[in-house]
């Protein structure tokens, strides 16, 4: 770690406002108590920012993006008016429902490449106890600036070169997790001018086939039966940002169910990228849902409808075996040579 | 220039090749379906193309000076489609799955120009085509990859060959008219065979697989800015 700069800002709600407050800012000194703190984020940030993310390209289709020409200018000689222009880059993408934030730009260097963190704590109230032997006194505070675990955001650039580098970094948005991406969307979308380096519809057909090719080679009946099982609720996650592990514990697979699914994927560290789950590429990529029962009958219907399509009950003929029914009108009948 | 002959090798072999080869396989898959598309395919940038370029002289300096992190060709694919129609149809499957940081309609500067016509994206390079042995540190960040029709690319291609190879002998301006006469040939047959090809999907008499919309269509006409005017070949 060879932290050089820390500036800080208080960054106001700017979004659509004429008049948005002019930003100050100061240095952090690089000792103390606060210093041990952002200390800590950056070092953790490679970690922690578990979001790959790429500037977009410009409007125009050029490779020009505002913020990431921002943040290099800012690398290439830190100081508080270079960092200004980030500060009043967020402000401008600041709702009034995100509110007041302190933001850190905390930048070194690590052997050849140049490292900065971006780092966003949002405003919030307090209460101060103070104790000594004769009382307890309380009292309320304003303006203290968390590590919120539902609002916390950040966002780490490393890399050799300002010239040619710094379109990829990685970011975290504790508000992603809440599944509601609009809500967050200031800060990888607008404040940071990037987007999710895997695309939902890339990372989304990944998760699609690894879950396909995972039921189908396992000779596992429970793992087929869960994978199965997840896929047909995977409805639920629209709108969710996850990784194909995450999927996994989403729907409390089984150690071999997730193993299966793991063996899919070609290298683990795509098990953890994260995308936003696209429902509708998934069911391209998992279309129909398939039983076949040893009695040789065959039961598929669309994935998403499968069990609300045929009722599942246990059989008393054995503890093992199944009755399948469903109801509905004739729409067609086939013979074919395969299954 | 040794010490990067020597680097570009080791990645020419160690990575480019393979990558190149795992982006052709999944844009197979990806365009699974898709019609008329005449061919897919991905190559590295041979040593010798890479290292004329890296040398390259602009406005009297170098234009690389960190060849290996500015040369974003390193890897290229190329698309070519049937008609002016599929390109859409296909761009759109490229922006689903790649990340670009450059989109670019690449067409002559001024309407009564003719020359090099042809959509190029550059594209970060997506993690599930880098194998988990190789260093990641000789890994291109972005790739090229062009979509054009058969007319662009047959145009495209025998031109670089005529006027565009290093060391050669300029063209003269006869020369470039009639490569600008051939150019708007291949125009008009793109727009021949495009026609026909819609009225003939219209009326039913063939499949119309995914017709694409007048954004394919008019793209030509909608981008007016500068451009590479004659060919810009590919350069293996």
């Amino acid at each position: 770690m060879a932290i050089e700069h820390i500036h800080t800002y208080l960054v106001h709600p700017g979004k659509g406002s004429e008049n948005a407050p002019q930003i100050g800012g100061a240095n952090v000194p690089l000792n103390g108590q606060l210093f041990n703190l952002l200390g800590g984020i950056y070092a953790k940030s490679d970690v922690e920012c578990d979001i790959e993310i790429s500037f977009n390209q410009s409007e125009q289709g050029t490779q020009n993006n505002p913020c990431r020409d921002l943040i290099v200018a800012y690398l290439s000689g830190p100081t508080i008016p270079r960092g200004r222009h980030i500060a009043d880059r967020l402000e401008l993408a600041t709702t009034h429902r995100s509110g007041l934030g302190l933001l850190f730009l905390i930048a070194g260097t690590e052997g050849r490449q140049h490292k900065v963190v971006i780092s966003r704590f949002p405003a919030n109230s307090a209460i101060l106890a103070e104790e000594d032997q004769r009382q307890l006194s309380v009292a309320f505070l304003e303006r203290v600036f968390m590590r919120s675990a539902t609002a916390y955001k950040a966002a780490v650039y490393k890399d050799s070169s300002l010239q040619s580098g710094f379109w990829m970094g990685r970011a975290i948005d504790k508000q992603l997790n809440s599944g509601v991406i609009q809500l967050s969307n200031y800060w990888i979308a607008d404040f940071l001018a990037s987007d999710f380096r895997t695309t939902s519809a890339a990372g989304t057909r990944r998760l699609a086939v690894a879950l396909r090719d995972a039921a189908k080679r396992s000779g596992n009946i429970t793992v087929k039966s869960e994978i199965a099982a997840a896929v047909t609720l995977a409805g639920s996650l629209r709108g969710r940002t996850l990784s194909v592990r995450e999927f996994g514990e989403q729907f409390g697979l089984s150690n071999a169910s997730k193993e299966a699914i793991a063996n899919e994927i070609k290298a683990p560290g795509l098990a953890e990228e994260r995308f936003p789950f696209d429902f509708e590429e998934f069911s391209k990529q998992i279309a129909y849902r398939s039983v076949e029962l040893d009695s040789g009958g065959i039961l598929s219907a669309a994935s998403s409808d499968f069990d609300r399509v045929f009722h599942r009950e246990p059989s008393d003929a054995a503890p093992e075996m199944v009755r399948f029914s469903t109801e509905g009108r004739i729409v067609s009948e086939t013979l074919g040579k395969q299954r | 220039m040794t010490e990067l002959k020597a680097v570009y090798q080791q990645r020419y072999e160690t990575v480019l090749r393979p990558v190149a080869s795992a982006l052709e396989k999944q844009l197979h898959e990806y365009l699974e379906g898709a019609e008329r598309i005449d061919r897919i395919a991905a190559r590295a940038k041979s040593i010798d193309r890479f290292l004329a370029k890296s040398q390259k002289i602009e406005n009297g300096v170098p234009k690389y000076v960190e060849p290996l992190r500015q040369i974003q060709d390193q890897i290229g694919v190329r698309i070519i489609t049937f008609y002016i129609s599929d390109i859409d149809n296909v761009a759109k499957v490229v922006q689903r799955y790649y990340r670009p940081i450059e989109t670019h309609a690449l067409v002559p500067e001024s309407e009564s120009e003719f020359g090099y016509f042809g959509l190029h994206y550059v594209l970060h390079v997506p993690t599930d085509v880098i194998e988990p042995s190789m260093d990641r540190e000789m890994v291109p960040e972005f790739f090229e990859l062009q979509i054009k029709t058969l007319f662009q690319h047959a145009w495209a291609e025998a031109g670089h060959d005529l006027g565009y190879k290093p060391g050669e002998t300029p063209l003269s301006s006869d020369a470039k008219r009639r490569l600008a006469f051939a150019s708007a040939q291949a125009w008009g047959a793109d727009r021949i065979f495009d026609d026909l090809f819609r009225e003939r999907a219209e009326s039913g008499a063939i499949s119309s697989g995914g017709l694409g919309g007048d954004e394919a269509r008019g793209r030509d006409e909608e981008s007016g800015e500068a451009s590479v005017s004659f060919a810009k070949g590919w350069g293996n």
